[in-house]
């Protein structure tokens, strides 16, 4: 019998519960495609692209113990990247590589900047950062200003044997769920791998780790460069499922809203960045429903979430996969 | 091997290290004796890197190594192991073991495994142990965990402070014999220790530091010599 760590089992855990969450979403997909559905699969289609963003979040908070309350600047930059080259030329590809490579670049930039210092200062220097980006992109012209920008053109994504619109419900709810699920796993193959454990070990103990040869800064800024490409590569997907991006994407709000999906779904787990994403958009739209007061709701959850469930909804349902994962591998 | 030439450091106002001056050679443990607070642990946090010197210099195989960053002092093959061991909390034995590594470069990943092999063949606890997370073991394997974890990679300065500190007398005995293994291979190694007279049993020669500056030195195996340091320190 080979033995597993406990961090390689955890992450076996979250696997499965990535897995189950694609099992589920293939199911509505085709429920939802039999039935003409539109409302609820462009809602969980949105609830995937957040989904990203708080992943990014993640990697930096359950793996770095880094709050960013600014990882809306590199979603947003990747939303505004992606519906300006899309009403360029019509291509994901084009938008994808180009938000890819910027987004790299930022990141770098940001991340020099913003990892010269630590905790509640690091927080106020990234929240520091994406109000300006917010500012400048809200009184820019050129960007649409307040109204943002409009008419993202409707693309064929075409992958050789299969292609998507981004205007059928259905197809770009899976094309979505398969882009997640790839930046899901690159960061799960990234976090398992030594430069995790030397993440894990920064968060323990930064100064503890140079004395084994390892530079804490490059350490960091890799983890903070990956973040901010994994956020700026969903928001790239905004616009091709709404048609526009507006300033509102790179707001607080934004930023604030993927914090309180991690911690409601479960910090340093992966899978909850996902599952906290499900639950938050569909609560958000229920709610949104019945009141324009949702963020009151919100809020109660987040602060429920912190009182009874600390380690988030992953607290409770990894855990048991993980005893189940242990039964499975005894002889 | 290591030599320090007029080394001074303070911590903000306060003077520590008041002048100090040493070599280690290559194979050669030099126990560093004194009351608490006289500035042994600075001393090595200072050739480790972790604070900077105010004056003097640090040679490590004829090349300065003062004001350089902890990472890179590393790299040249200087290992630390602190006085609070630091194990890495949310990772297992191995995983802490495999942070060792990047103090070789350019090994391959079979001649990490077989390093790794060789750590478990000497730490038979360790190897029974290596899928738990490090801080859930003892005081003393935790202390063999980061002994291991420096070893691992093949450093040819070691610099240990109080490996002995609230450990069983058996385990200590063990930390010792693996110092004396160490110094064998060629190792040269700083130590400081509270437990003086196991420590003379290793060390070649010694000083004795009382508010930042030597005020003893001498042969480890000369036993005038270690009666004039028992009565400095007064054990």
């Amino acid at each position: 019998m080979r033995m597993i760590d406990a961090l390689t089992r955890s992450m076996r855990a979250s696997h499965l519960l990535v897995a189950l969450l694609v099992a589920a979403s293939l199911v509505f997909a085709a429920i939802g495609a039999a039935m003409g559905e539109t409302f609820y699969l462009r809602l969980a289609t949105e609830a995937l692209i957040f989904a990203g963003l708080a992943l990014s979040v993640d990697i930096l908070l359950g793996y770095n113990g880094l709050l960013s309350l600014g990882q809306a600047l590199y979603f947003g930059l990747g939303a505004y990247l992606s519906a300006l080259v899309l009403m360029w030329v019509p291509s994901f590809w084009a938008a994808f590589a180009v938000t890819a490579v910027v987004s790299a670049v930022v990141g770098l930039i940001g991340g020099f900047i913003a990892n010269r210092v630590r905790g509640v200062y690091f927080a106020l220097i990234t929240f520091g950062m994406a109000q300006v980006a917010a500012k400048v992109v809200y009184n820019t012209r050129a960007l649409g200003a307040s109204d943002g920008l409009i008419g993202v053109p409707v693309i064929d994504i075409n992958l050789g044997i299969i292609s998507f619109s981004s205007a059928s419900p259905a197809g770009f709810f899976l094309f979505v769920l398969g882009v997640i699920v790839i930046l899901y796993g690159v960061t799960a193959y990234l976090l398992d791998t030594p430069f995790g454990r030397l993440l894990i070990a920064l968060r323990a103990n930064e100064r503890r780790v140079p004395f084994l040869g390892y530079r804490t800064m490059t350490l960091r800024l890799s983890a903070y460069v990956i973040a901010a490409m994994i956020a700026a590569l969903s928001g790239a997907l905004y616009p091709m499922l709404r048609g526009f991006v507006s300033p509102e994407l790179l707001f607080f709000s934004t930023s604030g809203n993927a914090v309180i999906t991690v911690i409601v779904g479960g910090v340093g787990t992966l899978a909850g960045a996902l599952y906290g994403s499900v639950l938050l958009t569909l609560l958000k739209s229920v709610v949104g429903s019945y009141t324009e007061h949702h963020v009151i709701v919100i809020g109660l959850l987040f602060m429920g979430a912190v009182i009874f469930l600390p380690r988030g909804l992953m607290g409770i349902v990894r855990p048991a996969v993980e005893r189940m994962l242990t039964r499975r591998s005894k002889p | 091997m290591l030599e320090i030439q007029n080394l001074h450091t303070h911590y903000g106002p306060s003077h520590i290290i008041q002048g100090i001056d040493l070599t280690v050679r290559d194979g050669e443990v030099l126990g560093v004796f004194g009351r608490n607070g006289v500035g042994k642990t600075t001393l090595l946090k200072t050739v480790a890197g972790w604070i900077q010197p105010t004056n003097g210099h640090i040679l490590f195989n004829n090349e300065p190594i003062d004001g350089q960053q902890p990472d890179r002092i590393a790299r040249r093959g200087v290992g630390f192991v602190p006085e609070d061991r630091r194990i890495f909390p949310g990772l297992s034995v191995e995983e802490n073991l495999t942070l060792g590594f990047l103090q070789v470069p350019g090994r391959s990943s079979a001649d990490s495994r077989a390093a790794l092999e060789r750590i478990y063949q000497r730490f038979p606890r360790l190897a029974e142990r290596r899928y738990q997370h490090g801080t859930t073991l003892s005081g003393g394997e935790q202390q063999m965990l980061a002994m291991a974890r420096v070893m691992i990679g093949k450093p040819s300065l070691l610099l240990v402070d109080e490996p002995s500190e609230g450990l069983a007398p058996m385990i200590v005995a063990d930390l010792f014999a693996i110092i004396a293994e160490m110094k064998a291979a060629g190792c040269a190694v700083l130590l400081v220790e509270q437990n003086v007279h196991q420590a003379l049993a290793v060390c070649d020669r010694f000083i004795v530091i009382e508010r930042g500056r030597i005020v003893l030195s001498g042969d480890a195996k000369d036993k005038e010599n270690c009666d004039r340091l028992l009565e400095t320190i007064a054990v």
